[in-house]
């Protein structure tokens, strides 16, 4: 007779269970360390820029532009050109990645080129940002002769880096509208196109935005296509409209990096925490929109 | 007239033009059923009358006015003095019309300043004839749009039609874009091809272009691209990937089978984070504070004279900044086996890690090196943080202290250089622009793929 009372309580294979037991704790610890490490870097960098650079944000560097003595130097000049390059990015890829999300949701036919179009839009959406630099260079500014390093062009180079973005998200917006809408207002007699834009776009409106204001923020952080269309320039008044010459905020950075001077560590690093305030505020708004409309059919 | 107020006029039009339809089909209306469309529709249709022509017309003019307005140029007095060569006659043109746009300034040859005061007169001319055109086709689409407002015309379906015709060309704006992606860099880079043989690009080992450098068959020993593609593949699918990979699949692991709700809600934004700072954001950590630190451990370690841009720095940065992308990739892919498969394995005594070692990693497999796939070709596209702290040294070497160059810098520093754009080394950007973009289409496409059987493979 055995003297346990059943095999799991003797020695080996209480030792055996202690060893899995162990490598259990091992590799949920993995786990903690993977996430610890990763969450610290953010935090670490976060820190850098924030020891360097707060110092550095006053009124006189929110209000300046750009100048070669980094004291009287601010982000102002860029920060307008941030925002008209934003403002043509949202005009034109808005309105573009809305329609075609409606189109290929609601009215698209089953056919070979409704496919390459779907394709080629999933496809954009993974395409390296400095490609659509080199599109932006060799279409706009040398075949069409638009004014190089201005916000138009980098507006619309940005326009068609974030429409795949908005198409993405606002076919998910309008998939998840139930059938029974459409249903309901063409059992009432609307055609198909009013059933849509009366009813289903309306209820996917918040999916929709969400999707844009991320697209957006991404767009603004983006550096890599502008440099290539020549929006790396030494602005010292700010931009008056989306033909002048200017440069974006993510590049104000790039070109403060690249200065000897020390003191420009500073106007730097206080330019990224401008730049990851909007950011965060912009990725803060879609969070809040997602979690206020969210409609759980 | 400037363009903002030719659109701004048409717009007022078409507004104009929406309600007198409007009006006109109301006051047809005497009752149900008496009208085949809703005034509304009516006013629709009209306005599109007044706009779609008119903007059209508009904007073929603008494409061919430039061709007009020079040989106008050349047709006027203040012209005949030019000098009989080409490019020096449209270069003292080109300065004419630029300074005439910007109210005067830029006329630096006197030849142009003097041209500034006709060409003004020309350019003006020519803006009126545009806006006058386009008010014309305005004013006739609307009165061709006024009559059709009749009790039985069908404005509904029209205007429905010319809505799924704008639906339509917004879809084709993508396929267009891409179109226009392959055919700006096949275009460019065939030119880059008539200089440079592709055998010489795409095996030579030695990088040194020279946008100054004379134009001879020679410029293609200088062209090969062999030790960018390595330091891409260095840097972003191995260094970057070594660090992401495990960090990434081990905080989905922790996320999805260990944490509880309550930190995953606020852990997982946080991860996200990390995607969303800007690349050069990153770049700049990266030089001003990784690479120095980098640069250390390598003296500590004993590497004979370690460089501040090294290519583990930009390495360890981009590996940081592809975390949640692999970490949401691997999320969804063990998301998608079946729950049943985790129940038998721990129905069996197998411990979570067991369970999740033996069962869930081998059969998410696929999914997980589809989204590795994916991870890498986000990662060799990358530009500002190896353009910040990668270096421009083209190498070939196995060491990660060595400063080494890749594709997108090279891309971006050619192309932002003072060189001539039709000189080889400044056209070489886009041929490996082009190269750049094959290799990403054929991860992405491939990933897509895996990914997809994966999931029909478990549905």
């Amino acid at each position: 007779m055995n003297k346990y009372a059943s095999q799991w309580q003797s020695p080996d294979m209480t030792k055996r269970l202690a060893r899995r037991y162990a490598a259990e704790r091992r590799f949920r610890l993995l786990g903690v360390a993977a996430i610890a490490i990763s969450l610290s870097f953010l935090a670490f960098l976060l820190f850098t820029m924030l020891k360097n650079g707060l110092g550095g944000i006053d009124w006189a560097f929110l209000t300046g532009s750009d100048s070669t003595d980094a004291g009287n130097a601010g982000i102002w000049g860029a920060f307008k050109g941030s925002l008209l390059t934003m403002a043509v990015t949202l005009v034109l890829s808005f309105p573009l990645g809305v329609l075609s999300a409606i189109w290929l949701e609601e009215f698209a036919p089953r056919a070979r080129w409704v496919e390459w179009i779907e394709v080629s839009i999933n496809n954009l959406a993974a395409v390296p940002s400095i490609i659509f630099g080199l599109l932006g260079l060799a279409i706009f500014i040398q075949l069409f002769g638009m004014p190089r390093s201005s916000p138009l062009v980098g507006g619309m180079t940005l326009a068609l880096m974030t429409m795949p973005v908005i198409v993405i998200a606002a076919r998910n917006a309008v998939q998840a509208v139930p059938p029974s809408i459409r249903d309901a207002a063409l059992a009432v007699g609307a055609s198909p196109v009013q059933a849509t834009f009366h009813h289903v776009l309306p209820l996917a409106l918040p999916g929709i935005l969400t999707g844009t204001i991320i697209g957006m923020a991404r767009a603004l952080g983006e550096t890599a296509p502008l440099l290539i269309i020549g929006m790396r320039m030494f602005a010292a008044t700010p931009p008056q409209g989306i033909t002048d010459s200017s440069t974006v905020l993510p590049m104000q950075v790039f070109l403060w990096s690249g200065e000897i001077d020390r003191a420009f560590v500073q106007n730097t690093s206080a330019a990224i925490i401008a730049l990851l305030f909007f950011l965060l505020a912009m990725n803060g708004l879609a969070i809040y929109l997602r979690a206020k409309f969210e409609t759980r059919w | 007239m400037s363009p903002a107020i030719v659109l701004a006029l048409l717009l007022a039009l078409g507004g104009a033009a929406w309600f007198a339809a409007r009006g006109r089909a109301q006051a047809m209306y005497t009752g149900r059923g008496s009208l085949r469309a809703m005034p509304n529709y009516h006013g629709w249709h009209m306005a599109l009358w007044v706009l779609v022509p008119a903007l059209l017309g508009w904007g073929v003019w603008n494409a061919i006015a430039p061709g007009l307005i020079h040989g106008a140029i050349m047709a006027h007095p203040a012209a005949q003095g030019l000098p009989a060569m080409d490019m020096e006659r449209d270069a003292i043109v080109n300065e004419a019309i630029a300074a005439a746009k910007s109210g005067g300034f830029g006329a630096f040859r006197p030849e142009s300043a003097a041209l500034t005061g006709p060409v003004k007169e020309i350019l003006a001319r020519f803006d009126w004839i545009g806006a006058g055109l386009s008010l014309v086709l305005a004013l006739a689409g609307g009165a061709f749009g006024y009559t059709r407002v009749t009790r039985d015309f069908p404005a509904r379906t029209r205007v429905e039609r010319a809505v799924l015709g704008l639906l339509l060309a917004a879809s084709s704006v993508a396929i267009i874009t891409t179109l226009g992606i392959i055919g700006s860099l096949v275009f460019e880079a065939f030119r880059f091809f008539t200089f440079v043989s592709p055998f010489d690009f795409l095996f030579g080992t030695n990088w040194n272009p020279d946008p100054f450098a004379p134009i001879n068959p020679e410029i293609g020993k200088k062209l090969g691209a062999v030790p960018l593609f390595w330091g891409t593949l260095f840097i972003g699918a191995i260094i970057a990937m070594i660090v992401a990979v495990p960090l990434g699949l081990m905080s989905a692991i922790y996320l999805t089978q260990y944490a509880s709700a309550r930190f995953r809600k606020w852990v997982k934004p946080m991860l996200e984070i990390l995607a969303g700072v800007p690349t050069v954001v990153y770049g700049y950590f990266a030089a001003l504070t990784v690479a120095p630190l980098v640069r250390d451990f390598a003296a500590g370690i004993g590497v004979a004279n370690p460089t501040t841009e090294s290519a583990l720095a930009a390495g360890l940065v981009m590996g940081v900044m592809i975390i949640p992308f692999v970490s949401s990739m691997a999320d969804d892919s063990i998301a998608a086996v079946p729950q049943a498969m985790r129940d038998g394995s721990l129905a069996m005594g197998a411990t979570k890690s067991e369970t999740i070692r033996k069962v869930l990693i081998p059969a998410a497999l696929p999914g997980i090196v589809a989204g590795v796939m994916l991870a890498i070709s986000r990662a060799i596209g990358e530009t500002m943080i190896v353009y910040m702290a990668a270096g421009a040294a083209a190498r070939l070497s196995a060491n990660p202290f060595d400063s080494m160059t890749t594709v997108t810098y090279q891309i971006a520093r050619l192309l932002t250089g003072d060189g001539d754009f039709a000189h080889p080394s400044t056209l070489s950007a886009f041929a490996l622009g082009l190269v750049l973009f094959g290799v990403t289409l054929v991860l992405n496409i491939v990933a897509l793929r895996v990914v997809k059987r994966f999931r029909e493979a478990y549905e």
